[in-house]
């Protein structure tokens, strides 16, 4: 994937120095802060509407060995309202909405992550696993619970995040509309 | 500061045997050793709350069963639970549509994100009014605890009356007089028989524990379900809440945090404090910090040759001198063998020393007779050595030798400055250029040559030892910093044997 192709919708704020690499689309509302990291070598990368991607994260599309002479290329889908804290490394190839990936915690290609899961801060999931619903992974050897109810969302944050970053940094231009969005879906 | 001294790989040998990193020994000024945690008492200074930083003193802390009651602890995941204001519109009148907006608490744990909604408490209207889960057993417990406060009452009293019964010897009026206590007591007009106030009002024994014959069978769904592991909860919950523990995830409830303590260490030799911390729990300093790290020479190692079986490799060390004053460090051969009575000898006689010194101190001057006398002074001559503690043989086999060199090299003393000053070491120290390789402010970076034993299989671990000896000024009696030479013995692990070329 040497060509760059980057889909960004109205709405979206993405800064000039995050590292996007390959076909990635990213959804309305979405921040994506800078030093980010978002590769998709393998297929392309969907993310969905108002997500919050902080510093140093890194999103890599990756297939895993034994998955890599497929035919049709796979698609990276992360769903909308997911929070992606400061340096934490996501493959999951499905990713549902409302989760919480903390700080520095690492989540495998083999790991399918459903709605409103927290990841605890450095907690590492390598195996292959479906998260289910509300789960929350969390202290120094991925304990899990179910949650009641889904993380909270980062509204406040997010909007005080739209007004102040492109006061500092540089911002990538929307170049999509959504009606011809929609329409290619 | 584990993590500024580890790994662990230089260790220094206490009096007792027992090998321990720098970090990990307290250095009595008053006796010149290192002590380690075994050969100080240790004593509780005061109980907080690590959360709320309140004091509690250690009495009501008992009544509390050492918990704070205001702090509470996730039961998930044992981090401290945090209240969240959470409004809820209640209207206070049902025939008012207008709605008053109530600000409730509830409980959140930020790691595991377990809440107090989670198991159904209701949200309070104030930060601590949580309510605790009643013990089924409270009753039960309390009634064999009495009983059993009884016993040790009636055992003590027991032994009381012994005890007097051993000491009549000497005849009483009532004895001659013919009149026994009991008709004297009748006449004044109290009751003629004379229990002690507590034994009076005897709790009533429990009732035994019954073992019961008949077992309910285990439900059935235990064997036909899937265990749901979410649902279970771990030994570390239920050992969180002994009195219920709890099996199922939605019994769990908030449990009050455990207090901590601070505590002060003493020398179990001379009865001096060693480490003293201040009493507000707020502060993490000490009013007593003698921590070896301190006083003796910190050694790293930098640099070590690749180690191979009988030959010599090149071992760089760093000596870091903590002290405020010049020390001279020299190295002697270790001796693990003899059984150390020199060392006894030596530590009496710079006891004897000592002790001389202080009373020409106390005696010589007429400034402190007529002045008041120094606290420390005076305390100094009263205290003698409590226990002698004997010394220990150290169980480290060593499998490489240490070429002892012959030269000593100075130390320079620490200077906090010395970081942001520039103008370079300008100190004109001669060194042995064989011994010493690079110095810089109290920093000395130390050659020496390291063989390991011939004949030890690949993979070894290599260990070293040597005895330091360097110049320890001791500043506890003002008048005159005096200047012992302390020992101390020193095992470096070196690494692994690699192959022989």
């Amino acid at each position: 994937m040497s060509r760059n192709n980057i889909k960004i919708l109205p709405g979206a704020l993405v800064c000039d120095e995050s590292k996007l690499r390959g076909d990635i689309t990213i959804g309305a509302g979405t921040i994506i802060h800078p030093c980010v990291n978002i590769n998709a070598e393998a297929g392309p990368i969907i993310i969905g509407d108002s997500c919050l991607i902080e510093e140093q994260v890194s999103i890599t599309h990756r297939l895993p060995f034994d998955q890599q002479e497929k035919e049709n290329t796979p698609v990276m889908i992360i769903g909308s309202h997911n929070v992606f804290e400061v340096d934490c490394t996501v493959e999951a190839a499905k990713i549902g909405n409302s989760n919480v990936f903390e700080a520095k915690c690492y989540v495998g290609p083999r790991v399918t992550v459903s709605n409103g899961c927290t990841i605890g801060a450095g907690c590492r999931l390598t195996e292959e696993q479906i998260l289910k619903e509300n789960i929350t992974v969390f202290g120094a050897d991925c304990q899990m619970r179910e949650a009641i109810d889904v993380p909270a969302k980062q509204t406040l944050q997010m909007d005080t995040l739209m007004k102040m970053l492109p006061n500092y940094h540089h911002i990538k231009k929307p170049n999509k509309k959504t009606d011809a969005f929609i329409k290619q879906i | 500061m584990a993590h500024i001294c580890g790994p662990e790989v230089v260790k220094y040998a206490c009096h007792c045997g027992l090998l321990r990193s720098i970090s990990q020994l307290y250095f009595c000024r008053h006796c010149s050793k290192v002590r380690c945690s075994f050969c100080v008492c240790h004593e509780v200074d005061s109980i907080f709350c690590g959360k709320c930083s309140e004091n509690i003193p250690s009495a009501e802390a008992r009544v509390k069963k050492n918990r704070c009651s205001n702090c509470l602890v996730c039961p998930s995941c044992q981090q401290e639970l945090w209240p969240r204001v959470a409004a809820t519109k209640t209207s206070a009148n049902p025939d008012e549509p207008k709605q008053v907006v109530k600000k409730m608490h509830y409980l959140l744990c930020q790691f595991c994100r377990w809440s107090s909604r989670d198991v159904g408490i209701p949200d309070q209207s104030s930060v601590t009014g949580f309510p605790d889960r009643e013990n089924v057993y409270a009753n039960r417990l309390q009634e064999v605890l009495d009983a059993y406060k009884a016993v040790v009452l009636a055992q003590k009293q027991a032994k009381e009356n012994e005890k007097k019964k051993q000491r009549k010897k000497y005849l009483s009026y009532t004895d001659i007089t013919g009149v026994t206590a009991a008709a004297l007591r009748k006449r004044i007009g109290l009751p003629a028989d004379r229990t002690h106030p507590l034994l009076k009002n005897k709790p009533k024994k429990p009732d035994n524990a019954v073992a019961v014959e008949e077992v309910d069978d285990l439900p059935e769904e235990l064997f036909t379900e899937p265990v749901n592991l979410l649902e279970v909860t771990s030994v570390d919950q239920r050992l969180l809440y002994p009195e219920a523990q709890p099996v199922k995830m939605d019994k769990l409830f908030p449990v009050h945090k455990q207090l901590s303590i601070k505590r002060s260490l003493r020398c179990r030799a001379c009865e001096h404090n060693v480490s003293k911390p201040e009493y507000n729990p707020n502060s993490v300093k000490f009013k007593i910090p003698l921590f070896a790290y301190y006083h003796i020479p910190d050694i790293r190692i930098v640099t070590v040759e690749p180690l191979r079986a009988g030959q010599t490799s090149e071992l760089i060390i760093k000596f870091t001198n903590p002290t405020q004053h010049q020390t001279v460090v020299s190295f002697l051969e270790i001796a693990l063998d003899e059984p150390e009575e020199p060392e006894i000898k030596e530590v009496e006689e710079t006891m004897d020393s000592l002790n001389i010194q202080e009373k020409q101190h106390a005696s010589l001057p007429s400034m402190t007779s007529t002045s008041q006398p120094s606290s420390l002074l005076s305390l100094g001559s009263h205290r003698q050595p409590m226990i002698t503690i004997k010394p220990r043989q150290i169980f480290q086999t060593l499998n490489s030798t240490v070429e002892i060199p012959t030269s000593t090299f100075i130390l320079p003393p620490r200077d906090d400055a010395a970081e942001f000053d520039d103008s370079g070491d300008t100190h004109n120290i001669q060194d042995d250029p064989k011994l010493v390789k690079w110095r810089k402010s109290n920093k000395a970076f130390i050659r020496l040559s390291v063989t390991p034993q011939e004949g030890l299989e690949l993979k070894t671990e290599i260990v070293c030892g040597f005895a330091m000896k360097h110049l320890y000024t001791n500043t506890i009696f003002t008048q005159q910093p005096q200047k012992y030479e302390h020992k101390v013995k020193v095992f470096l692990t070196l690494g692994n044997l690699v192959g022989s070329e």
